[in-house]
Parts: C-alpha cells; sequence; structure tokens
C-alpha cells in the first residue's frame, strides 16, 4: 500500500532533500491542498511533515530549556508521576488494626471491637478523598513541562522571547493549520462515503475487495493528515489477520484513524443517525462492518452470535473492538469487558500511546463536545503517537473469559507504559456498587467475631 | 504529574496557610484536588464525595462525608450541617489530618490532640447532644460489621452493648444496678483514648513537601 516513511519521533531527522519548505505554506489553497493529499493517498511524504516536526521538536526543547531556567533559582516541588499526592501505609487492614489495639488492652467480656477501630477506616477515607487511582483517569494528563499551548497552562511571564514564540504558535496554529487541517478532513471524509458508495456498485470478486481496502486506507491517510499525525507503527508482523479480533485500549475516537493507517478492520458499533449515520451506511456497502441498532445492542446473545459469525467467515476484515468501553485518559488501562473475549476468536492485543507533549488526545466526553474535541485535535500542535502491535493470544483450556481479558489488558499495559488498573471505565459515569463496600464490612467482620467466638456472652 | 510552577503565592494562601498550618505547596495541590473533585466548581456536594470509587468501598463513607459538612468543624462555635461547602472548609476539614510537625511545644501538641479527637468524636455524634449514646455506638458497630447476613443483627447489636458497658465502667467505675448510663461524653472520649498515639496515626502524608513554611 505505498511507502510510509519512518517516523520523526524527539530526534532530529534528516530531510529527504525535496524543496518543499515549511515556510511557504499558506492558507487554505487548492494547488497546496493537492500537494499533501496526494502524498497522503499514495502513503508517501514530501518531507513537509518532517520538516514541520523537526522545528516543532526544536522548539519545544528550547521552550522547556526556558523554563527550567527560570525556574532553577526557586525550590522546585516535583510530584514523582507515579505515585501521586501523599504516601499511603499500604499495610493490610489486619496489621493496621493490630497496631491500633496495641495501647490498649484486649477486654474481657464482650468482642473484639474498639472504637479505636474506626480510626483506620477514617483515615483510609480520607486518603482516598485526596487523592485515588481512578478519578484522575478520566481528567487529561498533566505535563512535565509547558508545551507552548494555551489549555496547558496558567500563563505564566517567562521572558520576552518566550511568549512571542508562543503568540506566533497561537497565529500558525488557528490561522494556518487549522483551515488547512480543517479541509483536509472534509475532502478525506466525502472521499470515503463516495469512494465507497463506488465500489458498493462492484460485484463480489476480488478486485472490488482490493479497491475497497484501498479506499478505506486512503481516506484514513488523508484525515491523519489532517490531524498532522505522526505514527510509529512497532512489530508489523504481528499484524491481526482475517478471522480475528482486534483489541486496543481506548483514548479517543480518533484511534481508529490511527489504526486503520495501517491495515483495513471491520467496525463494530452502533448505527447513528445524521452525518455519521450516511458514512456508515456507505462503508458498509464497500466491504461489511457490524453496525447495531439500539435496541440489538442490549441482547448479548444476538451481539456475540453476529460476532462469531462474522469471525467464522475467513474472508471477512478482522474486527476492531474497544472494550474498556469509554475513553480513558492514556495513563492507564482500565477493566476490559469480557464479551469480546468470549467468543472464542484469535485475539490480537494492540497498544497504542500518545505523545502528551505535542497535543492531548484524550476526549474527556463530560467536557467537550464531539465538534469542540476535534476543534481542540485540529489546534493542537500534532498528533505523535507509538503503535505496538503484540502478538496473538488465544484462550487458554480452562481459563474464563473474565481471566483471559486480564491478561491481554496486562501485555497492552506492560507495553504501552500504562499502569494496569482493576477498576471498570465506567465509574466515569456510573456508581460503585454496594457490593465492593460489604467485602470490606466482611473482611472487618471476621476479624471481629471470628476473635469473638470464645469470649462472647449472649 | 505536573510540576508545580511557583507562582507568587496568591494573598488567600496566606491567610489560608495561618489558618490550617499547611504549606503553600500543600494548599495548591489541595486546590487542585478540589477543582478535580468538584468538576471545576467553586463548592463541593455530597454526591461529588460518592463519585470515588476508593471511598465508595469503605463502610463509614456516610460518617465521613457528613464530616465536611458537620458546621462544628469548621470552627469552634459551630452548629448544624450545610449542603455545600467551598475549598476554605475544605481544607479546614483536612488540617484535621494535617502530619505533625516537629517543632511545636508540649501544648501546641496537646491542642492538635484534643482538635484531633474532637473531630472524630464529632463524626460519631451525629444529633449533636455532646454524647454518643448508646443508639449512635450501635450504629458505629453495624456500619463496619456486614449486613450482608454473615452477621446477625443480634449479634451485632450485643456487641455494641458489650463494648458500651466496657467503656462506661472505664469512664465512670462502678455504676449502681439501675444507673442509667447516658452516652459517652467527651471527656470519657478523652479519657479512654489517653494513651492512644493519635498524632501518628491519624495523619496525611504528603509526599516531598518538607517543612511547613508560612508567610511572614
Amino acid at each position: 500500500m505505498g511507502v510510509f516513511t519512518p517516523c520523526v519521533l524527539l530526534s532530529p531527522h534528516s530531510q529527504t532533500g525535496h524543496g518543499v519548505k515549511f515556510g511557504t505554506k499558506h492558507a487554505v489553497s487548492e494547488p497546496q491542498d493537492r500537494l499533501i493529499m496526494i502524498p497522503a493517498m499514495f502513503g508517501f511524504s514530501l518531507g513537509i511533515s518532517e520538516t514541520y516536526m523537526n522545528i516543532l521538536v526544536r522548539t519545544l526543547e528550547w521552550a522547556t530549556l526556558n523554563i527550567q531556567q527560570a525556574n532553577a533559582e526557586e525550590e522546585k516541588v516535583n510530584a514523582s508521576a507515579s505515585n501521586g499526592l501523599i504516601q499511603r501505609e499500604n499495610r493490610s487492614m489486619e496489621k493496621e488494626l493490630e497496631e491500633l489495639r496495641r495501647s490498649r488492652p484486649k477486654p474481657p467480656v464482650g468482642g473484639d471491637f474498639t472504637f479505636s477501630d474506626c480510626f483506620y477506616f477514617t483515615r483510609r477515607g480520607i486518603e482516598s478523598i485526596v487523592d485515588d487511582e481512578v478519578t484522575q483517569r478520566f481528567t487529561s494528563e498533566e505535563l512535565v513541562s509547558w508545551n507552548l499551548l494555551t489549555r496547558t497552562n496558567d500563563f505564566q511571564y517567562i521572558s520576552l522571547k518566550m511568549t512571542l514564540v508562543y503568540g506566533l504558535g497561537i497565529f500558525v496554529r488557528y490561522c494556518i493549520l487549522a483551515p488547512l487541517r480543517i479541509t483536509l478532513v472534509c475532502i478525506g471524509l466525502t472521499w470515503l462515503v463516495i469512494g465507497t458508495s463506488a465500489v458498493g456498485f462492484l460485484p463480489n470478486c476480488r478486485v472490488k475487495f482490493w479497491l475497497s481496502e484501498w479506499v478505506h486506507v486512503m481516506c484514513y491517510r488523508i484525515c491523519a493528515r489532517g490531524l498532522s499525525a505522526t505514527i510509529c507503527y512497532h512489530n508489523r508482523e504481528n499484524k491481526p489477520k482475517k478471522g480475528g479480533i482486534c483489541v486496543a485500549n481506548h483514548t479517543s475516537p480518533i484511534d481508529i484513524v490511527i489504526l486503520c493507517n495501517d491495515g483495513c478492520y471491520a467496525m463494530v458499533g452502533q448505527v447513528h443517525g445524521g452525518l455519521m449515520g450516511i458514512v456508515q451506511r456507505a462503508m458498509v456497502r464497500s466491504c461489511p462492518h457490524v453496525w447495531f441498532e439500539r435496541s440489538e445492542m442490549k441482547d448479548r446473545h444476538l451481539v456475540t452470535k453476529r460476532l462469531k459469525d462474522h469471525v467464522n467467515d475467513k474472508t471477512k476484515l478482522p474486527i476492531l473492538i474497544f472494550p474498556e468501553g469509554t475513553c480513558i485518559n492514556n495513563t492507564s488501562v482500565m477493566m476490559f469487558k469480557k464479551g469480546s473475549f468470549e467468543i472464542g476468536a484469535t485475539i490480537y492485543p494492540v497498544a497504542i500511546k500518545y505523545d502528551p507533549k505535542f497535543g492531548d488526545a484524550f476526549w474527556n466526553s463530560s467536557k467537550y463536545s464531539m465538534v469542540s474535541y476535534l476543534l481542540r485535535m485540529m489546534t493542537s500542535w500534532a498528533l505523535v503517537c507509538n503503535v505496538w502491535y503484540l502478538p496473538a493470544m488465544h484462550q487458554q483450556e480452562g481459563e474464563d473469559a473474565v481471566n483471559f481479558a486480564n491478561r491481554v489488558k496486562s501485555a497492552i499495559a506492560h507495553q504501552g507504559g500504562l499502569v494496569d488498573l482493576q477498576w471498570d471505565g465506567g465509574l466515569k459515569r456510573a456508581k460503585v456498587k454496594d457490593t465492593f463496600k460489604e467485602q470490606q464490612q466482611k473482611k472487618y467482620s471476621s476479624m471481629v467475631v471470628g476473635d469473638d467466638s470464645s469470649s462472647n456472652s449472649d | 504529574m505536573g510540576t508545580l510552577q511557583s507562582s507568587p503565592a496568591p494573598t488567600e494562601y496566606c491567610d489560608l496557610s495561618e489558618k490550617t498550618g499547611f504549606s503553600f505547596e500543600q494548599i495548591a495541590v489541595l486546590h487542585k484536588r478540589f477543582k478535580q473533585l468538584s468538576h471545576d466548581e467553586d463548592v463541593l456536594r455530597r454526591d461529588h464525595f460518592s463519585e470515588i470509587p476508593d471511598l465508595a468501598s469503605n463502610p463509614i463513607r456516610a460518617e465521613i462525608i457528613e464530616a465536611f459538612f458537620d458546621q462544628r468543624n469548621f470552627s469552634k462555635n459551630g452548629k448544624g450541617k450545610v449542603e455545600e461547602i467551598g475549598f476554605e472548609e475544605f481544607l479546614v476539614v483536612m488540617s484535621h489530618f494535617r502530619p505533625p510537625s516537629q517543632h511545636m511545644t508540649n501544648e501546641q501538641r496537646e491542642n492538635v490532640r484534643k482538635e484531633k479527637l474532637r473531630f472524630l468524636f464529632n463524626m460519631h455524634d451525629t444529633d449533636n447532644d455532646g454524647t454518643i449514646t448508646l443508639e449512635e455506638y450501635r450504629h458505629v458497630v453495624e456500619e463496619l460489621l456486614s449486613r450482608s447476613g454473615a452477621l446477625e443483627k443480634e449479634t451485632a447489636k450485643s456487641i455494641a452493648d458489650a463494648a458500651m458497658l466496657e467503656v462506661a465502667s472505664i469512664s465512670v467505675g462502678h455504676m449502681e444496678p439501675d444507673e442509667f448510663y447516658e452516652g459517652i461524653t467527651f471527656d470519657h472520649f478523652l479519657k479512654l483514648l489517653a494513651g492512644f498515639e493519635i498524632d501518628s496515626k491519624m495523619s496525611i502524608h504528603f509526599l516531598n513537601m518538607d517543612t511547613i513554611t508560612l508567610c511572614k
């Protein structure tokens, strides 16, 4: 499908030597569009993106250095990236309660309950109010140093040069890049609809198949250029094959564009109305995707059956599923829903990690609507991410779906350098079930009553 | 986590620091957390607290959350409950869990200790009559022990009664058969927990933040 040039990531890259320079780009005009679009369609680059990324990386490094110098005199507080705000005693409940009680003699009569036991729970409660593992995953990751975007800093004056660069950055991003990108994405989507509908008219044959793949990948490539995306694919020998299911961690809807730049997948999702609906209907004309009506989504057996049928048909493309079910902020991987792991197909795990320096890819759906999110994406510097294809995994003998899902999740988290959490991503919107509270109560009561059995007087 | 850029501390931080004893960095960190919990609003409500999954699995979360809205914890003479709190009240409640400082006189240490115990007492004295009655005590025991059937109500009740008896015997000494024990007053509470190492057990340790700096 054409050559995709190796990516530029945080290191100077030798230019490909073509004469087109970044500086000559103007705001939207036809010839410039074609200059970007045509190479995008065919998968090679004229060197524009590389130059841009080069300049961008150097600018950000310079900015970081400046900020650090300006702050060098002050005593800076650098909270460690992994832990958080407070130091927790991670000893078990039993040990802590034992310590609490040491100062008090064991009562001669009655249960082994003392008021001081509450203190342990009180302290744990306050600790979780100050800092907990889950709530922070639903807001954007904090950056180690400012990346010259307004949205990531409470603006603080450092030096005139910085402010000038910052101002120039705003101008470039909003007046030059954004219109260009929006146009590209519109072109990409239109082409997707037209192209897939056109291909749909052909009879089923190998040519149709090849054309359909070509149209899909081309459109996604245009969209990726529309976001100034630089993607680095690792371990491409593990790419998902037909008849399998591809699972990945979910950060935003752009994940789909990222993955589909390098191959064709069958999508799974709900049927939407409006623009999305048009796109969905067009796509399904050229190759089979799995779209569900809203009512069908509730019927788990129906969903499983349709997925199974798709997977068993070896001519159909691998299915792309995001088992977390919701967008997480790319610092961790949350609980995988077991539905996709019960089908019995080969699972191809994929880890996606965005570099937050160039733009925050996380879609906080409670804060931003889809449109404002896309606009934010188009006014960031760029989108840089790494995609790792992991070796295929199968469900082992006697392993149930939940354990299998956890195994896959750990592999993805490990590869992407993300934190592996057991909590459900659905907690973004829903509350924790009461069963968790009851677990703690059971544990504590077994401690109290267990000791009590010999000395309780009824 | 990000670096805390050393912007000049707003004057409110200065007042808060003096009032609660936290350093500027600690206040900034807690402010960020406040904004995160309140979804960028200026006030926190009870349902904001219920969204924290870790807290949800805590058996006495209701009391802990109530403690944040209890005016007795905001100032010495406060009474009653409020529906929403601002950052200042949040900080004041948190200051009860301030880590112990090295440079404190014995009297200051005693005061801090009393404050912490007062906070815990208020948490369980839900009707604000100055005593923890048998009913309130039973409530605590029931909350901590399982309701799901592993422990019957009767057993929980008897454990609470027995513990209460113990408390009575410690505070009041020997009681006549028909004497009625009203409940644990604050003084009894203090007596009960006389030898208790509350300073270290009831504080939150912030990472990497050293001495408490107060504004001049």
